[in-house]
Formats: structure tokens, C-alpha cells, sequence
């Protein structure tokens, strides 16, 4: 274990697309971070799959870097971030949001959100974000909670706001 | 500077009421993906969008203060959450370069 009481910063900061698609034969949801100049609209076959573009917006990807040690936590397995606004009383992130009385709550998206590979957003990132988003708040500030998605009990019926550029590239 | 020392001395008009808080910078964006990554805590943001993702974004980076330029107005749902997050809002008829230049005449 790391004797470090680190101190984060953004490092290896990409900007690009939050690329939604859904498959046409399952109905299923899939989600991917394009660096394109402009977010890719082709259909494709993955497996049983036939994933179609739905919608994009503009979005960011960032590493978290420690000025005391160097140790960098990378983050290319997180998303987005979405503020949890969830009341679901099976979900264990309303559940948390309800226990702390917090509007602090947030999930850390994983690009996979059946969780069928196993995977999600790593310990160790998750433990890195909380600690960024915390390091510099007052004592008597209320605490950022960063939690993986796989904490939600269905990421499909999960409330909350996805922090991207929504609308950005449309006209009104 | 407390929040409402600012708005008085800049004379901004206030949106919602939380609970008194500190600003000591500024930062100036419409991108909730740069806000992610931009302010420090206490910050005051200044911006054109009045989406409520621009909420969660501030939410999550702790900025106390945002003041909406060039006159818009956020809907109720917005103005809702930024004070369920205790984020004060203002607004001003002034585009972002003016307002800012009369933060720096404030001492920012």
C-alpha cells in the first residue's frame, strides 16, 4: 500500500465523443469515447450484435496524476460521470444518496453497462477520483462520492444526469 | 468576497437563495466537459448555458456561484437542483467579457 498521501492533478486530458448506439436485433445499449474530429456514424456487426448509432455528445477523458509520488491512475475504462438523482429502493446508489442526505452522489460510467465481461471502472480509479474531487474542499464542505456503475442496481431504470455536452451541436 | 458582497457590488440579480458561502476566483466556460476539469473549488462560473448538466458539473467540482449571462434565465427544474446543491445563481444583462472585467476591478 502506497505511504503517499497524494495529490491529484488532470493529466493525458483527451477531447472528443461519448458515442451512444443501440443494437437493432437485441435492443441492447452500447457506449464508446471517439478522439474522431467528428463522432462515427457507421453500422456494424459485433458477434450477435448490430450496433446502430443513436446519438454523441462532446466529452472528455482525463488521467489522474500525483505531483508527490508520480503515480498516474488511468481512467480509460470510465465513460462519463453522471450526478445520481436516483430513488429506486432497490439501488444501493439511492440508498447511499439517502444515507449521507447527499446531492453529492455520482456514478463513474463504464462503457459496458450489462457488466456481462465483469469489468467496470477500476478500484483504484474510483479511490483517485474521490480523492481529487475532495482534496481541496473545507472541512465543513459536503463530500464528493464517486461510485462505479456497477453499483446501480439496472444502469437502464438509473436516474441521474450524465455530465456531457448535451445540445451543443444543435440548432434552436 | 462572499457571495452576496459580489452580487451587490456588481449588481446581479439573484435567481434562487442557499446558504452564504465564499468565492475566491473565476472561472469562464459554456462546456460542462471543460467544467469538469477547469475550476478550482470556490469558484465563481461564469457562463451562457443554462443546462442542467452544467448543474452537475459544478455540483461535482464545488462551485459556489453561477452567474448566467447576457440576460438568459435557467428553467425551474434547473434552478431546482442548483439549490438542492446549494449553488447560488444570478444573472446579469452583461455579456461574459464585461461581467468579468468587473470582477477584475473587484480585485480577482
Amino acid at each position: 500500500m502506497s505511504e503517499c498521501t497524494h495529490r491529484w492533478f488532470i493529466t493525458n486530458f483527451r477531447a472528443g465523443y461519448l458515442v451512444l448506439e443501440g443494437c437493432t436485433h437485441c435492443g441492447g445499449r452500447s457506449s464508446f469515447f471517439s478522439r474522431e474530429p467528428a463522432p462515427p456514424i457507421d453500422e456494424y456487426q459485433e458477434g450477435k450484435h448490430f450496433w446502430s448509432y443513436m446519438c454523441s455528445y462532446q466529452a472528455v477523458k482525463f488521467d489522474l496524476e500525483c505531483s508527490a509520488c508520480g503515480r498516474v491512475v488511468g481512467l480509460d475504462d470510465m465513460n462519463a460521470l453522471m450526478l445520481s438523482t436516483c430513488n429506486d429502493p432497490r439501488c444501493a446508489v439511492a440508498e447511499l444518496r439517502r444515507s449521507r442526505g447527499s446531492s453529492r452522489v455520482y456514478v463513474a460510467l463504464c462503457a459496458d453497462n450489462t457488466h456481462t465481461t465483469g469489468r467496470c471502472v477500476s478500484a483504484g480509479g474510483i479511490g483517485a477520483l474521490n480523492e481529487y474531487f475532495n482534496q481541496d474542499l473545507e472541512p465543513s464542505d459536503s463530500r464528493v462520492v464517486v461510485v462505479p456503475c456497477e453499483r446501480c442496481s439496472s444502469i437502464d431504470t438509473c436516474r441521474g444526469i450524465v455530465l456531457a455536452d448535451t445540445g451543443l451541436t444543435e440548432l434552436y | 468576497m462572499k457571495v452576496s458582497e459580489l452580487a451587490e457590488r456588481t449588481g446581479l440579480k439573484g435567481i434562487n437563495s442557499v446558504a452564504e458561502k465564499e468565492v475566491e476566483r473565476v472561472y469562464i466556460s459554456d462546456m460542462v466537459s471543460d467544467i469538469i476539469t477547469g475550476p478550482k473549488p470556490r469558484s465563481v462560473l461564469i457562463t451562457l448555458q443554462t443546462h442542467k448538466s452544467l448543474i452537475a458539473a459544478a455540483n461535482l467540482v464545488s462551485v459556489p456561484m453561477i452567474v448566467v449571462v447576457k440576460g438568459r434565465l435557467p428553467s425551474d427544474d434547473v434552478v431546482e437542483l442548483a439549490t438542492s446543491a446549494g449553488i447560488a445563481l444570478f444573472s446579469t444583462d452583461l455579456d461574459a467579457w464585461s461581467f468579468a472585467k468587473r470582477l477584475v476591478e473587484l480585485g480577482f
